[in-house]
């Protein structure tokens, strides 16, 4: 077995591949990649066991085979090479040969027979989205999920398909975000839960790509494929909490404020917060919103005024800062909008503009308990 | 700059307070603790000492030794409601004070010599409590904490003591090793077989030799035994904890009375959270079984206060806890990693509901006290007395019973 290929163009696809890898992996197997070559095409894989994600490389080559080669020294030594080509050649002795402009590197293979097998998903179903709107929505919602072990289906992105439209939903049980796209759909509806790791790999890829994704699912897997590369994730078991309900449906007290100046606002004063808690007050009344924090236990204190637009009762409400912060540096409207209803129940954000054509988002943020 | 520490000790405190509400007991023999047949005593009397009864005894043993003795169950609120009165009167006189239990405290008098002259102002001042509230209080003066609490011992009952400025290391010298506070116990063992038995000794050892015997700890009994201590005047008690336990009359295995206890002692601690203002991230049970094998385990939690949120995680580290059949002769709960917050509500366990159910409750508490109202499960045997009536988070410190060492 051997072939002939750029450094750089083999760098580039193996590091795209390298964020499937876990530090630590309980099978040694997942620590390399799978090289499979078929005369011409080299089909490199990765897995974690729950993510499996693969690229097809053109190489120079009239052999066939299958390897497993360490990730972390084969990505080590193509980093620091030049653009220049390279050639693999198996020995006899389980190690295959590298050879540059510079010299050779011996480097222990596995059997490629030893590597998981990528799951085939049985009759899936099938829709495309364009690879920038899945990245879009991936990074509005995938902040909101949760970390909780105890809550699986927390840590993940629900996807909810339709034939209306596409929506994608993430929450950690005290702040929510729903994305929606009228101007997608898919042939039939369907939900599933996807895993953030693959998300995370699949937003850093597709940012800013037009390519056409075509998207496969069934009950336990979901598969992704793009130009030479696929991707198949296994999907969280398990119901999604019916998001809809919390979603409070009277909001008499609208808040309408410019969002880099709350946003701006709300860090500042977060600094002069409870380092743990991060726990800000609003006080709402008339046209002027009232944000302060306080640390008791080191007297640091802050308070900043600011104009906005108000609808309703006078108010004060706590939030987390840090929640806040986050949803409104995830949104690009100038004008962002609160409705609340009591202090003890979710406040609805939204934008008011910036948004694309078939656009929709709606955050939700828990508030927390104040003490008067 | 030497400073100047004075340390005040209100004698026997329990059983001054009892001689206060009833005067027939005074000059005569009274020892205050628990009744029950796991009784301790908390304080005797000095007729009593005579007896050997000291407090940390058990009940059953002051019984043998002094039978003639009035016995008393302590009440820990009137306690506290003397002790808070002399508190006032210290703070109103004093420029810096730490309490450093109910009945003990530290004021820095540092640089008042140029003005009263320090021993002088510390003896009115100690008039002026024993006028004031009637307790019998004793007191040491010196240039540190631990100095001038070895003092007021030595003055002790009823009495004061100064110890001038160059003359600690020779005070200290004759005593008992005993005496240095930190040598409790196992220490003063240990120093016995070493043959030692005097400060005197250890002020002429040299500090490696306390290294390698006591570790760590070694230094420091070094640097008190030679009237080295420079630890400052605390005075706010950040609490970084707030925990109860129990310990039962007679060893049980009856789960129902365990799981009573154990909810009962959560929720009041989850009510003291919320009324201090606080939130915890760390629960912890602990277990002690007939045979004084003690185990306890812990669980990190997101920060809370909710009873939803805390109940089930204790009973859950108490099931997992709970495998020996052996009898239980003690449970207890504990919440740390505190920090001051409110909870965060959730979207999806939380309805509006609950939010205010607690509200309701803890005002409810707040206004006719800890007990006030409460969870069916805890109304059963095992959870009475359950439940301390004073705010943990007011900045005294916790009430530790004296058989507790500190």
């Amino acid at each position: 077995m051997k072939f002939i290929v750029s450094s750089t163009y083999l760098l580039k696809h193996l590091q795209v591949l390298g964020g499937v890898i876990n530090n630590s992996n309980t099978l040694p197997i997942l620590d390399n990649f799978l090289f499979e070559l078929d005369n011409s095409s080299l089909k490199v894989s990765a897995s974690d066991l729950e993510t499996t994600m693969s690229s097809v490389l053109e190489v120079e080559s009239d052999a066939t085979g299958n390897i497993a080669v360490p990730a972390r020294l084969l990505l080590d030594t193509l980093k620091t090479f030049p653009e220049q080509p390279l050639t693999f050649v198996v020995q006899d002795n389980n190690t295959i040969e590298i050879s540059s402009n510079h010299g050779k590197y011996a480097v222990a293979y596995a059997d490629g027979a030893e590597f998981p097998k990528t799951v085939t998903l049985d009759n899936p179903s099938s829709t495309t989205i364009v690879g920038d709107v899945l990245a879009t929505a991936i990074s509005k919602t995938i902040f909101a999920a949760g970390n909780d072990d105890l809550r699986p289906v927390m840590s993940g992105v629900f996807f909810q398909f339709s034939p209306q439209n596409l929506t994608f939903v993430a929450t950690d049980a005290h702040k929510l975000v729903k994305y929606t796209r009228d101007d997608i759909a898919a042939s039939e509806v369907a939900e599933f839960i996807m895993p953030k790791k693959p998300l995370n790999l699949l937003k850093s890829i597709l940012a800013g790509n037009d390519v056409e994704v075509k998207v496969e699912y069934n009950d336990s897997n979901c598969k992704f494929s793009f130009e030479n590369t696929e991707l198949v994730s296994r999907l969280i078991d398990g119901k999604y909490p019916n998001y809809e309900a919390v979603i409070p449906k009277e909001n008499p007290n609208k808040l309408t404020v410019e969002r880099n100046q709350f946003l701006n606002s709300s860090r500042r004063v977060s600094i002069f917060s409870n380092k743990t808690t991060h726990q800000l007050r609003l006080k709402i009344a008339g046209a002027e919103l009232n944000i302060s924090a306080e640390d008791i236990d080191y007297s640091n204190k802050a308070e900043e005024r600011l104009n906005c637009d108000y609808q309703g009762d006078d108010i004060q409400i706590g939030f987390n800062s840090r929640f806040l912060i986050e949803m409104l540096n995830n949104l690009n409207a100038n004008d962002v909008q609160l409705e609340m209803s009591l202090p003890n129940r979710a406040g609805i954000l939204t934008p008011i503009d910036g948004l694309d054509e078939g656009e929709q988002i709606t955050m939700l943020v828990m508030p927390v308990m104040l003490n008067n | 700059m030497n400073r100047t520490i004075l340390h005040l000790d209100l004698d026997t405190f329990f059983v001054s307070c009892e001689r206060l509400l009833d005067s027939r007991l005074n000059n005569k023999p009274v020892i205050v603790g628990g009744t029950g047949d796991r009784g301790v005593v908390s304080a005797a009397s000095y007729e009593t000492r005579a007896y050997g009864v000291h407090s940390g005894m058990p009940m059953k043993m002051a019984r043998q030794l002094c039978p003639n003795a009035i016995y008393i169950r302590g009440n820990a609120g009137t306690y506290t409601k003397f002790s808070k009165q002399v508190t006032e009167i210290l703070q109103s006189e004093v420029p810096v004070l730490e309490k450093s239990s109910v009945d003990e405290f530290y004021a820095d008098l540092t640089g008042m010599d140029r003005f009263f002259g320090c021993y002088k102002f510390a003896s009115e001042l100690r008039r002026k409590i024993i006028h004031e509230s009637g307790l019998p209080i004793s007191f040491g003066l010196s240039i540190n904490k631990t100095v001038s609490k070895v003092a007021t011992n030595e003055a002790k009952p009823n009495n004061q003591l100064k110890i001038d400025t160059g003359y600690e290391k020779a005070f200290l010298s004759p005593l008992s090793i005993k005496k240095i506070p930190m040598v409790g116990e196992k220490t003063y063992r240990t120093f016995c077989n070493m043959g030692i038995k005097n400060v005197n000794t250890v002020q002429q050892m040299p500090v490696e030799m306390m290294l390698s015997v006591f570790g760590k700890n070694g230094r420091v009994i070094w640097q008190r035994a030679n009237g080295i201590d420079n630890s400052p005047i605390i005075e706010y008690h950040e609490r970084k904890s707030i925990s109860s336990e129990r310990t039962y009359g007679q060893d049980t295995t009856d789960i129902t009375k365990l799981k009573t206890t154990i909810i009962a002692m959560a929720e009041n601690l989850a009510f003291q959270l919320r009324r201090g203002g606080k939130l915890s991230s760390c629960v912890t049970v602990k277990i002690r079984y007939s045979d004084f094998q003690t185990y306890s385990k812990q669980l990190k939690i997101p920060y809370t206060s909710a009873d939803h949120h805390l109940l089930p995680v204790v009973m859950r580290l108490f099931e997992s806890l709970y495998n020996r059949r052996l009898l239980i002769r003690l449970v207890g709960v504990r919440y740390s990693s505190l920090t001051s917050g409110t909870y965060q509500i959730s979207l999806f366990d939380d309805e509006k509901k609950t939010v205010n159910l607690y509200k309701a409750m803890d005002a409810i508490r707040i206004r006719y006290g800890d007990r006030s109202v409460m969870r069916a499960v805890t109304m059963g045997e095992g959870a009475r007395t359950v439940g301390n009536f004073t705010n943990p988070f007011n900045g005294e410190p916790p009430i530790v019973l004296a058989h507790r060492t500190q």
